[in-house]
């Protein structure tokens, strides 16, 4: 077999890196590639290159950001006495989205799994205890004996798996002396499902937390 | 629940086969090495997404073959029509579609579509170690309960994990282990609970089983070997308290073994005659006798749990037993105890003065792939 253009095998590869790309899905998205304008493509380019130069961790949820501390723990109006505690910096946006959360984020970067070599040492676990001792002190106050605001109430929100749980148990158990409220976010069926098509766990689950009326 | 037709492609024997169904009594007989066996493979495939015979998926799949399809056709009393689909492509997740749509997980295909399998190897059952009587409990209670089912996924994950961390004593911290105990007692003890019940009513169902079967007068019995008093089984939580407290005092030995010590894992069955244990005491009539009780125990109380009577899969059952069993077995296929039956034969006559094959309450299935493996013509 003979490439025609060295360039093009170079791009197929480089995308066939990508998760959830194949070799096909490479081939095809160099095919559109070589079709789109040059500014189009610059446009891509920059943007990859700009995610890694601008993109850091926001130093007091450890949330992907461009700017330290990132706009939600800046923001003004969000609860400060409310943590919610998640995996990753996707599960950020997921919540967010449902605009119905006003208080900030803790991002793990993960969950403890020995199997996969991942202890509690290897995530934000002692950066959220300490959190929790310290309050919430406003990251844009310059003077350092400002009053920091006491966190109230944390709230875990691991994906329901046997990690999740057993993440979320630790996390538990290690925030107790701090006499904050610790809760975990509850499972079930989604809304707009249909009870009848709802999987036997998930349904099984859902009966196991029922609430009263 | 009827399996009406069967499209095998990359099993075995099978490059691309296709088979109807009756529902009643499916004699699929033909050489060795036809691929009959390979048939109910493939029906356990699609019925509970794993092989009955082999413990890898890879030596399922047909030589040279670069994926196994296997496509059915059932009607359940539940649902209806329905059209499953499973897919094994080496390398990727093994994949279900029910009706075209894929299911979020393997396992929700468990359970839909009830089976029960007597093969050769289940003389395993009486004769060898605990292993195979936990795997019989678990397929039997996976199918009656997706609630049994998630729990048994869960311990299963939470025991690796938790094995894991007892394995690495340096890094090993007595705090982190609390929410692995945590979550092991809670899965485990559903389990338990859950086992511990499923005996009590099955014990009735092996004796109708037996009444059906054996002309003896012996009384087959079943208890459940667990590691908690009977006390401790009355519920989740009381059992669960229970587990914790072995757990906490078998702590010093499970860090020197890096085990996990104590739990369903380590479950039994006691199979006995009258008060004689099978296992020690039984003739080799006997122990076949008491696996094919089981069976038809599996059987009666899937069709029970479920209101829907399971599809019976006999491989390679009558080429051995002895004529007089022969007759009780054919005469319960005939009769209305079972419904719809699979079985495999190298003969064609084995059911020949029982059942009419006349396509309807019976049906003749000659099997024969060599067309399919005739070697590759010179060129």
């Amino acid at each position: 077999m003979q490439f025609t253009s060295e360039s093009v095998e170079a791009l197929v590869e480089q995308f066939a890196k990508l998760p959830t790309i194949g070799r096909k899905t490479a081939r095809r998205l160099t095919a559109y590639i070589l079709k789109m304008s040059r500014e189009e493509v610059v446009g891509i380019a920059e943007a990859l290159v700009a995610v890694k130069d601008n993109v850091t961790t926001c130093t007091v949820c450890y949330n992907v950001t461009d700017h330290v501390p990132c706009p939600i723990c800046r923001a003004p109006r969000r609860d400060r006495s409310v943590l919610c505690v998640v995996e990753e910096p996707n599960d950020v946006l997921a919540i967010e989205r449902t605009n119905e959360f006003d208080g900030l984020y803790h991002v793990l970067g993960g969950v403890i799994s020995p199997l996969d070599g991942v202890g509690p040492e290897d995530l934000r676990v002692r950066e959220l205890v300490q959190r929790v001792h310290d309050g919430h002190r406003d990251p844009l106050e310059e003077a350092e004996d400002a009053p920091a605001v006491a966190i109230r109430e944390v709230i875990l929100a691991m994906n329901p798996n046997v990690e999740g749980d057993t993440t979320s148990y630790y996390l538990g158990q290690l925030l107790e002396p701090f006499g904050v409220r610790v809760s975990r976010i509850a499972r079930g069926l989604p809304i707009g499902g249909d009870l009848e098509f709802a999987d036997e766990a998930t349904l099984t689950r859902a009966l196991e937390g029922r609430a009263n009326l | 629940m009827e399996i009406r037709s069967l499209h095998i492609r990359g099993v075995r024997a099978h490059a691309d086969s296709q088979f109807e169904f009756t529902p009643g009594v499916n004699l699929l007989h033909g050489p060795n090495g036809a691929g009959k066996t390979n048939v109910l493979e493939a029906v356990h495939y699609v019925c509970l997404a794993k092989s009955f015979l082999v413990s890898s998926d890879r030596y399922a799949l047909r030589r040279g073959a670069e994926q196994m399809q296997i496509e059915a056709e059932f009607h359940t009393d539940r649902r209806g029509d329905e059209k499953v689909r499973f897919i094994y492509v080496p390398g990727n997740a093994k994949r279900v579609q029910v009706n075209g749509a894929p299911l979020d997980r393997l396992v929700d295909v468990v359970g839909r579509f009830p089976i029960v399998v007597l093969a050769p190897s289940d003389h395993k059952l009486t004769e060898e170690g605990p292993d195979e009587r936990r795997k019989f409990l678990d397929t039997l209670l996976c199918q009656a309960s997706p609630a049994y089912l998630s729990a048994l996924v869960a311990y299963r994950r939470v025991l690796k994990q938790r094995n894991e961390l007892l394995g690495r004593r340096a890094g090993m911290r007595r705090e982190m282990l609390a929410s692995y105990d945590d979550a092991l007692t809670r899965h485990g003890s559903r389990l338990v609970v859950r086992r511990a019940r499923f005996v009590e009513v099955f014990s009735r169902h092996l004796e109708s089983a037996y009444a059906l079967m054996a002309e003896t007068t012996e009384r087959p019995t079943i208890e459940y070997r667990t590691f908690a008093n009977k006390e401790a089984l009355a519920d989740e939580e009381t059992l669960k308290a229970d587990y914790l407290e072995r757990l906490a005092r078998r702590f010093p030995d499970e860090t020197q073994r890096g085990i996990t010590l104590t739990g369903p894992h380590r479950d039994d069955l006691v199979f006995r005659l009258d008060s004689e244990l099978v296992r020690r005491y039984a003739s080799q009539g006997q122990h076949r006798t008491f696996v094919m009780g089981l069976k038809l125990a599996q059987y009666f109380y899937l069709h029970e749990q479920l209101g829907e009577r399971p599809l019976l899969l006999l491989d390679d059952v009558f080429d051995t037993l002895d004529p007089g069993r022969m007759a009780t077995i054919s005469d319960l296929l005939a009769g209305d105890a079972v419904g719809q039956t699979l079985v495999t034969s190298a003969r064609s006559d084995v059911f020949a003065d029982v059942l009419p094959f006349d396509g309807n309450a019976a049906s003749s299935i000659p099997v024969d792939t060599r067309s399919q493996n005739a070697p590759e013509p010179q060129t």
